[in-house]
């Protein structure tokens, strides 16, 4: 390793930072855009309606079971310009790969969290009156997105790490930057090794974010015995299932 | 103001419920008692439509509830559960449990619902938890709690699923009290209960159900002192 590449690739510090914005951008539509479709599929995913159910657990066998990659090149290459006629560049084609990929693997997280709340919370929801939606928007969905904050913590860190598959469709990420810096220079080590350090600088934050989220609301219901959310804990996002 | 007429209820192969008919009527306290498995919940989670119903129907107030025409919410309005389980609401404080329906399904105004919610919370004795969350509570402060809640629809019937049964001993009287004040001011209410006790003093009518099948029916010192059928006879005998 040479001292002398790092000043070099400080050369390129702007490339990098707007690599870590592209990257931040891209994992926030296609997270925020993930949790919204992923809440109607995985609410699809528990309907007892059969066009209801069968299209939303398809979606859900499709893009978890295959490649976010291949997603991301059928999307950018074959999707988008046959539904426009012409590409509209990496950003819509990476968020949306993203944000569909996410979305399936969301719905099961919502789906599951639903699940884990006592069926006795909806029973006594029906037998004051209340149509099966109030009932779960009232009273299922806020119990049930505690439980869900630790796996879609999880799932954001995922997300972010998995982001870097965009640079395929030259998407000018983190991981491009990079890639830009490894091939004017022919070195390997100090430009990946940059990259996987700003990677985990970012994913180090976005883990203790999600941790004193985690500690708000996985605390007691009633305010004044919550534990303080700036006492120190074990981290527990590095979890990762793909 | 409830027939339940040629009822039945099946879970699969099994068939819970097996044709039962019965009146009830305005104002009247009916507690259903028998064996664990003998139906008595399903019997009385039937009212609300809880489980869906097999066979046969249910009038309230002259409405079939089992009709696909029926708005079941309409009818939910109107009859009160309470679970054996409490099923407080843990994210909302007591107050919230309370006023939470009368706001979103009555169409109540806050104020208007909160001083409801104080009153009732009077009646079963817990004002000063109005704030508290239900995880604060008691068993028997929850379930009187839940009593409160059930309350403020200001339903016409109140069905009680064992609401003394989850609870420790010394919480059961409370309970039971709550529930005979209700009884006497007049409030038609159905009552799956293990309390013999609450059964004898506060039943007008007592019911036997054994698999699925309506035994026995008759005034609490009928089927209490003079059980006609034997296998009313085999169940005081092992409980009492």
């Amino acid at each position: 390793m040479r001292v002398d590449m790092f000043e070099n690739i400080w050369s390129y510090r702007e490339l990098f930072i707007r690599g870590i914005w592209v990257t931040l951008a891209l994992t926030a539509v296609g997270y925020i855009g993930g949790f919204i479709l992923g809440l109607f599929v995985g609410l699809g995913k528990l309907s007892k309606r059969k066009w209801i159910y069968y299209p939303a657990k398809y979606y859900v066998d499709f893009f978890r079971g295959t490649p976010l990659l291949v997603q991301i090149l059928l999307i950018h290459t074959a999707l988008i310009p046959s539904l426009f006629g012409h590409s509209l560049g990496f950003f819509v084609s990476g968020s949306v790969a993203l944000m569909l990929n996410s979305a399936a693997y969301n719905a099961e997280i919502i789906r599951a969290g639903i699940q884990s709340i006592d069926k006795g919370q909806m029973e006594a929801a029906r037998s004051l009156g209340m149509p099966h939606n109030t009932a779960m928007k009232l009273i299922i969905l806020p119990q049930a997105f505690r439980r869900m904050i630790p796996p879609l913590g999880n799932e954001l860190i995922a997300l972010l790490k998995d982001s870097s598959l965009v640079t395929v469709i030259a998407a000018s990420d983190l991981l491009y930057a990079g890639k830009v810096v490894a091939g004017a220079y022919s070195r390997f080590w100090e430009p990946y090794l940059t990259v996987a350090i700003l990677y985990l600088i970012l994913t180090f934050i976005f883990g203790k974010i999600i941790n004193m989220i985690e500690k708000r609301f996985s605390n007691s219901y009633v305010p004044s015995s919550r534990k303080s959310i700036s006492s120190d804990r074990r981290s527990r996002t590095g979890g990762d299932k793909r | 103001m409830i027939s339940v007429r040629n009822l039945h209820k099946s879970f699969g192969d099994l068939h819970v419920l097996r044709g039962i008919d019965y009146e009830i009527k305005e104002k009247e306290v009916i507690c259903v008692i028998g064996p664990s498995g003998s139906g008595k919940s399903t019997f009385l989670r039937c009212m609300n439509l809880l489980e869906d119903i097999t066979k046969g129907e249910v009038v309230i107030d002259g409405v079939k509830i089992n009709d696909p025409k029926t708005n079941i919410n309409d009818i939910r309005r109107e009859v009160g559960m309470v679970f054996q389980q409490f099923n407080l609401f843990p994210h909302m404080r007591v107050l919230d449990n309370i006023t939470v329906s009368p706001i979103q399904i009555r169409k109540m105004n806050k104020k208007e619902a909160e001083e409801l919610a104080h009153q009732l919370l009077k009646k079963v004795g817990l004002s000063d938890k109005a704030n508290a969350y239900p995880e604060q509570l008691s068993g028997g402060q929850m379930q009187r709690v839940a009593i409160a809640r059930a309350l403020a629809m200001k339903p016409k019937i109140m069905l009680f699923d064992e609401p003394t049964s989850a609870l420790d001993p010394e919480m059961v009287k409370e309970v039971l009290d709550v529930m005979k004040q209700l009884a006497v001011e007049g409030m038609t209410m159905v009552v799956v209960t293990h309390e013999m006790g609450f059964a004898k003093e506060m039943g007008d009518r007592v019911l036997f159900l054994d698999q699925g099948i309506l035994i026995e029916e008759g005034s609490p010192s009928e089927i209490f002192s003079n059980p006609k059928n034997e296998r009313t006879k085999a169940f005081f005998s092992k409980i009492l």
